[in-house]
């Protein structure tokens, strides 16, 4: 049986002791048998799995599984019938640095899938980079990767 | 063959404006609908300026919206200052090619254009605008 010790001050200076179970004790002195009589009575059989080093692993694995599942934000471009490739091109240049294959290729994805992801990573900064192409006057949102 | 090219950038980095006075106008007119429009919310190009930056969202953070507005509201006035100069520096001509492409862009979307069906369709005259602010776009893009 497992046995949990209450301590509660009687009169005078000394401590009964009472189990959950309602049995009470007297410890023969304070601090002294009484405690030892309530380690005694333990029956820890019940709490070997328990291990506490265990748990504040498995406590450390899943802080790091949170930190890995973070989903990148896409910068998206999208189509419309009126703005001239060449200018897409040197606008995806200017703001992005790319060379002229890369931005050649994101314009003619733009051109014949109707959208392209110019850019992923931090929220931060994908939206900064949709306020460039914005201002640059190129239709483009961000969206978090499902 | 030069000479018939709108903007021409020279070897110091310096790009020459070679519209003439008929060219200047159109582009004064496009500079200063841009302006007006980013200050007054009743313009019919004001929606077009104010397009959602995160569609997941039912409004764009105002520290990314004001910052949209403060930068394309820089180049609109830098493009309107500088529209009489022959010689434009690298800022100055990436000022005009912003503004004239949002020029274009918010004229297709006030007027609904957002097709090839739709483009071609549309009044000669707005086809005319928007073919002479494309063919500015053209220049400037070479030499960007």
């Amino acid at each position: 049986m497992l046995v949990f010790a209450r301590a509660r001050r009687r009169s005078g200076t000394s401590f009964q002791f009472t189990t959950l179970n309602g049995t009470t004790f007297l410890p023969s002195s304070d601090y002294g048998v009484g405690l030892s009589l309530t380690t005694a009575t333990c029956d820890t059989r019940a709490m070997a799995p328990l291990s506490p080093r265990l748990s504040s692993t498995q406590g450390d694995v899943l802080t790091e599984d949170l930190v890995k599942t973070e989903r990148p934000w896409n910068v998206i471009v999208w189509d419309d019938p009126v703005t001239p490739m060449s200018v897409v091109v040197v606008i995806f240049r200017k703001i992005f640095g790319y060379s002229q294959n890369k931005c050649t290729q994101l314009m003619l994805t733009v051109h014949h899938e109707g959208r392209a992801v110019v850019w992923s990573g931090q929220r931060e900064r994908a939206e900064s980079y949709c306020v460039k192409l914005q201002v640059a006057g190129l239709q483009s949102t961000i969206e978090n990767v499902e | 063959m030069a000479g018939s090219r709108l903007f021409v950038r020279w070897r110091d980095g310096r790009i020459e404006v070679r519209l003439n006075e008929a060219g200047r106008v159109v582009a004064r007119e496009a500079f200063g609908r841009v302006v007006a429009a980013e200050r007054d919310p009743t313009h019919e190009w004001h929606a077009g300026l104010n397009s959602p930056i995160d569609p997941s969202e039912d409004t764009d953070s105002p520290l990314a919206a004001l910052d949209r507005q403060r930068e394309i509201s820089t180049n609109a006035e830098l493009a309107y200052m500088t529209l009489n100069e022959q010689f434009l520096n690298e800022g100055e001509a990436w000022a005009w090619l912003s503004t004239f492409q949002i020029a274009l862009r918010s004229t297709a979307v006030a007027n609904g254009l957002l097709s090839e069906e739709k483009l071609a369709a549309c009044e000669p005259e707005l086809m005319n605008f928007i073919r002479t602010i494309q063919q500015f776009l053209f220049g400037l893009a070479e030499c960007l």
